[in-house]
């Protein structure tokens, strides 16, 4: 079956040996996950699973990753990377912690925690937790304010060394906890994160006793060198050309003077793919935003990454790691909001571009090479925050909450409904999790009727959320994208659903919200939250008249949507049941 | 004479296993399975065994067995029509889930199908909120509607599934009461009956899925049961998924405690071979046509986990990924990965060996069965490196076709990595023993427990051939393998004790809760139990009642279970049961935080009806013994000229050095060099790394 003319990646290596290795370091991987799930203190980690493990090598490329999220893919090994080259020389016992954008974080909220792993005193590589902290300090609760520089936005810690001896560093520790909001619940996180990872280094060092220390370090690299030969012959399997989108992002957060609502700006994107190689360039796209928006390279490449992932490997066969990127080049210039500088706040950049940018990828290749990519998504994480105090037992309170939205629909298939973008994997926090713990009550989550785009294959449903503030009155803030720029159809497919956020006062009065931001929410006042659906793909008129009586049936479609957006399935179905 | 019969209907065969109580002498029957109707199976291998021994049907005692049907029912959406009713705003929990989709980048997936469609969700007004009060009061005036639209449904039963119904159940069973009166012949669970503990939507989950299975399991039993006593034979029981038989009645209370019957019988079986050889810790290993499982016995107890996805894919990494139906019932903790004797061996686009998950399953089965497959499996590879009998297996009636096996392997694996038909097996086994090591290590390693310190006890068709090259991955120096191990499960049908669990959510602060308001929630439960075992007429002296409870510091999510002592609660207990849990999060993650509040989530009962010990035990031939050679490879040694032994022949007390193969009717045992086997008077094989 190998019948390519690249130089086979694991020649020398034992054949069995290479796959016992390879899924032994998935497996730790998988294992690290699960101690961090299991010993989390906050919600976001334990029950909504924000966070990510990976296995790095010495260099800090990433060698395996845990069932996590797509988005850390590209921008966890500029992490580690950047904690390489601040301490070039680890020592056994040590653990490095750091968030910074500017050299390899994502946002702020999310914390790598990086431990190096030794086999006989030479070093292996390292492992890395990536967690979203529910807090990172700034001026709201949960550290999603809608200000115009990083230093608004947070506590922000460079490649700090924060475990010495295998014992952590109180004075680093403090300084810390003092900058962030429930500081006890930060802590537990942060030992679950430094938990995970001795997983990590046990497995990595087991493996090297095995096997031997050189012979792991070459497996690891022909690791790498694997993902690469098969991402190479995924390209060669997409005709050569270039094809070029420009997409409206709907906003950053400030409401100028003067202005009535949020302004867009735009990205572009040139993809270039020849022979087994892509470029991606973002030439064209607008400069930096004011608001948290700007998305540093690394996020932005991010979003590239995955959506290449998922179109030239739908049936997931390569294993997601550094190596996969070799052929993949992301530019951007320097300063745009796709290539964000020092100091430009990024805070919502993180989900909501990266998102977005997987949708424009997707849409491009779609030009390139028809039938590989599904349509537009809902582009957004969909964020939810309330802080304040909890009536219950005057405790301060931070809670954060997904809602996820369409998935796009695809070239044979329907969309998804409500379940994450293709950068994410997040699950929801269940109804009752979040109302013992947060003093809200939810009081609806559903389907949204007729936000899938119609198309033969009808897009993904979006989901709304309805809270009711309890007991006093909180701070509230969201983020969610596509409140105005629809998810894109493909092939006559039409548009998903926008996003909608509205705030319902004890009295009645209702508020239309911008999508990303925060307000006052009064006790008792209630949160509409509808997150986009996706966009369809093919067009309405070739609906299967079954699939629409089925979508009728289960009220995904309402009559009058039906009547409006598939008339020729519908008189079928009229006529069969006159 | 006083014999216990257990019968094990899996995909391919029926085993029936019968183990005479004074002696623990063993009888074995196996006939193919007949999906069908499966009481004609059950029937034949009855009437084999019966002869066989040479028993009636008067002498037996007891009978039970293990069932696929609710996981295929599951698998093959065969279940009944059924109407979900949830909180106004929350038809769509079951929908919902939680948001995650299985592959991180798969295009092509979708969520399985929602066991209840859309069209059959409804709602009614009413709101219980997280102190249990309650903010919205029932409207009944609602009901007529929801009445009328559960009858046009068309729905043979119904979940009903409230918010924070565990703190109050009120509304449900008022809705639960009005519906049944309302509707006569539709059956009514209550999410607060089935699983009063917190999370709406494997709470929904669990309570849908028994509405789904409901009925098919109940004219499924009420068919088996009555055939079965056709033939004189007593009371059908079945096993449940925690490791303990239940009674018809109590099944069909709960339908989703039957889903995984067959792999925690085998599980108890080997539970009870090792408390007979009196090992404290046992690693029991089950490898099959398309599966294999692991799991762990400490001093004699089965480990029980509440979190399992039926029909998914998920449950080899004990991670669920949403790809089945979740349950939250207890469930024996196995590791189950998708490596069996069918398993089909390739190379990727890459250029690596893969083994599994696709099996080429009974049908057409390993290409050396010669039944028309040709993909190389696990089973052409243990046939080419001399594992398994070139010529023939089960006693001759199944011809094989070692050519064929070559050819395959040479085609299919070895051409594209250079190497022969030899080479390429080799590897293949490698791969696939790498596979199941990762299974063991999960209930092992992964708990905190250390696999050198275990025996591991190996069954099911194929366990014996790979078992001693896995325990040398894991530095494991002690390896059992029982009689019968191809009929292993069944055997652990018969040694079961009757079982019930009770669970309920109390959600408080240990330190804040006094042992008498504990004490009193055992209470009710225990007087639930006591009830129970006193309608199955169990005996006093054999009544045992077990209290357990789910404990976490309160800002974690996820509880370890702990045991909770017996007799009137106290103080002391009290800081039992908080010094039991630091030591089991110690144990499990590395580190306790002594400071750090606990929460106890969920107490739990189980009441058990003991039955009286067995003692396992396999008639000895010697003129049965047979000895011959032929070549097999091993790993060090290369390929060697091997004996091979036929095991209803070895005499007790024997001892033999490896490399050896030892055959028997339902299995072969592969010893390599560097490793002997003693033969105990019972006929257990105990292998020790010299």
């Amino acid at each position: 079956m190998a019948g390519f003319d690249t130089p086979n990646p694991t020649a020398g290596i034992d054949a069995a040996r290479f796959e016992v290795v390879k899924n032994a370091l998935i497996s730790a991987a998988e294992e690290m996950k699960i101690v961090l799930a299991k010993t989390a203190y906050s919600p976001l980690l334990k029950m909504a699973g924000d966070y990510s493990c990976g296995i790095f090598s010495a260099t800090g490329d990433m060698v395996a990753q845990g069932p996590d999220l797509p988005i850390h893919l590209g921008s966890m090994p500029d992490a580690v990377r950047s904690v390489v080259q601040t301490f070039p020389e680890p020592v056994e016992g040590e653990v490095y912690i750091h968030n910074d954008p500017y050299h390899g974080g994502s946002h702020l909220p999310d914390v790598n925690v990086v431990m190096p792993a030794f086999y006989e005193g030479r070093l292996l590589g390292y492992g890395c937790v990536r967690a979203h902290w529910p807090d990172i300090g700034g001026g709201a609760p949960g550290s999603y304010s809608a200000v115009t520089e990083i230093y608004g936005e947070g506590l922000r810690m460079p490649p700090t060394r924060i475990y010495v001896d295998g014992k952590p560093d109180e004075n680093i520790e403090r300084f810390i906890l003092a900058n962030v909001r429930a500081p006890s619940e930060r802590q537990g996180d942060l030992r679950a994160q430094v938990a995970a990872n001795r997983r990590a280094v046990d497995r990595m060092g087991a493996l090297a006793k095995k096997y031997g220390t050189d012979e792991l370090l070459r497996i690891m690299d022909a690791i790498l060198d694997y993902s690469e030969v098969m991402m190479r012959a995924a390209l060669r399997g997409i005709p050569d050309g270039t094809a070029r989108f420009v997409d409206t992002i709907d906003g950053d957060g400030i409401v100028e003077p003067g202005e009535a609502h949020d302004q867009t700006f735009k990205v572009a994107l040139t993809l270039t793919k020849t022979g087994d190689e892509i470029t991606l360039d973002f030439e064209g796209s607008d400069p930096r935003v004011k608001g948290p928006m700007n998305a540093p390279l690394t996020v932005t490449a991010s979003g590239c990454f995955a959506a290449l992932k998922w179109a030239l490997d739908p049936k997931a066969l390569i294993p997601p790691n550094s190596g996969a990127w070799r052929p993949v080049t992301v530019t951007a210039p320097k300063g745009c909001v796709v290539n964000a500088q020092e100091p430009a706040p990024v805070t919502y950049a993180n989900h909501e571009m990266s998102a977005r940018i997987s949708d424009i990828v997707f849409r491009c290749l779609h030009d390139l090479a028809p039938g590989r990519t599904p349509a537009g998504s809902q582009g957004t994480g969909g964020v939810t925050i309330f802080g304040g105090q909890d009536y219950r037992n005057g405790n301060t309170y931070i809670s954060y909450e997904v809602t996820k939205g369409g998935f796009g629909a695809r070239p044979m298939m329907d969309g998804m409904n409500g379940v994450s973008t293709c950068i994410g994997n997040m699950l929801n926090t269940p109804v009752e999790i979040m109302e013992m713990s947060f003093p809200v009550r939810i009081e609806e989550y559903t389907l949204a009727a007729d936000t899938g785009g119609a198309g033969k294959y009808r897009g993904g449903l979006g989901v709304r959320r309805i809270w009711r503030v309890l007991g006093a009155d909180a701070n509230c803030a969201t983020c969610v994208e596509r409140t105005m720029t629809p998810a894109f159809g493909l092939d006559g497919g039409r548009e998903g659903a926008c996003a909608e956020v509205t705030l319902v006062l004890p009295d009645g009065t209702r508020e239309r919200k911008e999508g990303k931001g925060g307000f006052a929410a009064p006790k008792d006042s209630l949160l509409i939250f509808q997150v986009p659906g996706s966009g369809g793909y093919g067009r309405p008129a070739e609906r299967d008249p079954e699939a629409l009586r089925a979508d009728l049936a289960a009220g995904y479609v309402t009559p009058e949507a039906a009547a409006r957006d598939y008339p020729e399935a519908f008189e079928i179905l009229n006529q069969a049941g006159a | 004479m006083a014999w216990r019969i257990g019968v094990d209907i899996g995909g391919t065969f029926t085993d029936v296993a019968m183990v005479e109580e004074e002696t623990g002498r063993i009888g074995i029957a196996k006939v193919p399975t007949t999906p069908l109707d499966f009481a004609e199976g059950v029937l034949a291998g009855l009437a084999q065994g019966l002869e066989r021994q040479g028993v009636g049907a008067d002498a037996v005692t007891l009978l039970s067995h293990a069932t696929t049907i609710v996981t295929n029912a599951l698998l093959e959406k065969k279940g009944a029509p059924c109407a979900f009713v949830g909180t106004r705003g929350h038809r769509d929990v079951l929908e919902l889930r939680r948001s995650v989709r299985i592959d991180l980048y798969d295009l092509e997936q979708d969520p399985p199908p929602v066991i209840i469609p859309r069209q059959n969700r409804f709602e009614i007004t009413e709101r219980v909120d997280a102190q249990g009060d309650v903010v919205t009061p029932l409207d009944e005036s609602e009901i007529p509607a929801l009445v009328a639209q559960i009858k046009a449904s068309g729905a043979q039963t119904v979940a009903v599934s409230f918010l924070f119904s565990f703190l109050n159940p009120a509304h449900e069973q008022r809705v639960g009461a009005l519906l049944r009166e309302a509707l006569p012949g539709v059956q009514i669970f209550l999410s607060s009956d089935v699983l009063p503990e917190i999370r709406e939507f494997e709470r929904a989950s669990t309570t849908a899925v028994c509405a789904y299975v409901g009925p098919l399991l109940e004219s499924y039993l009420t068919r088996l049961s009555s055939a079965v006593e056709g033939i004189g034979l007593p009371e059908l029981h079945v096993m449940g998924s925690s490791g303990g038989v239940v009674d018809i009645a109590e099944c069909l209370r709960m339908p989703a405690q039957a889903v995984e019957s067959g792999p925690a019988a085998g599980v108890i079986a080997a539970a009870l071979a090792g408390e007979q050889l009196g090992l404290d810790r046992v690693l029991s290993f089950d490898m099959g046509g398309t599966t294999a499982k692991a799991s762990v016995i400490v001093d004699g107890e089965i480990q029980v986990t509440a979190e399992y996805e039926v029909g998914g894919t998920s449950n080899a990494k004990r991670w669920l990924n949403g790809s089945g139906h979740p349950i939250r019932v207890p469930v024996v903790d196995l590791a189950e990965v998708s490596s069996g004797g069918g398993s089909i061996a390739w190379v990727d686009l890459g250029g690596a060996l893969k083994v599994g998950p696709h099996s080429a399953g009974s049908l057409p089965g390993p290409v050396a069965y010669g039944r028309g497959g040709d993909k190389p499996t696990v089973t052409d590879a243990n046939v080419i490196l001399g594992y398994l009998n070139p010529v023939s297996l089960l006693d001759g009636e199944l011809k094989i076709n070692r050519e064929g096996a070559v050819r395959a392997m040479e085609a299919e694996v070895g051409a594209a990595l250079g190497l022969s038909a030899h080479e390429a097996a080799q590897r293949v086994v490698q791969v696939v023993n790498a596979n199941m090591t990762q299974a063991l290590r999960i209930v092992s390693v992964e708990r905190g427990l250390d696999p050198t310190e275990f025996t591991l006890m190996a069954f099911g068709g194929a366990g014996a051939i790979h078992a001693i090259f896995l325990a040398e991955e894991l530095g494991m120096t002690s390896v059992v393998v029982p009689p019968a191990p191809g009929v292993f499960s069944a055997l652990g049908l018969v040694t079961t004790n009757l079982k019930r669990d009770w669970s309920k959510t109390v959600y408080a602060d240990l330190a804040g809760m006094t042992p008498q308001a504990l004490q009193a929630e055992y209470t009710t439960m225990e007087a639930d139990g006591l009830k129970m075992l006193e309608g199955a007429k169990v005996p006093e002296a054999r009544r045992r009642l077990v209290r357990q409870a789910d404990v976490r510091y309160r800002r974690q999510a996820y509880e370890l279970t702990v045991n909770v002592p017996e007799g009137e609660l106290n103080d002391a207990a009290m800081e039992a049961i908080a010094t039991a849990f630091h030591e089991k999060h110690r144990q499990t993650y590395g580190h306790a935080n002594e400071a750090e509040p606990i929460q106890l989530v969920n107490i739990r009962l189980s009441a058990l009806g003991l039955l009286p010990s067995l003692r396992l035990s396999m008639d000895i031939d010697p003129a049965a013994a047979r000895r011959e050679t032929r070549p097999v490879w091993f790993p060090e040694a290369g390929e060697v000229d091997c004996p091979v032994i036929w095991r209803d022949g070895i005499a007790a007390d024997a001892e033999f050095a490896g490399p050896a193969i030892v055959e028997s009717l339902d299995a072969t045992t592969v010893v390599p060099p560097g490793w002997t086997v003693k033969v105990d008077a019972d006929g257990f094989l105990h292998a020790r790394r010299a």
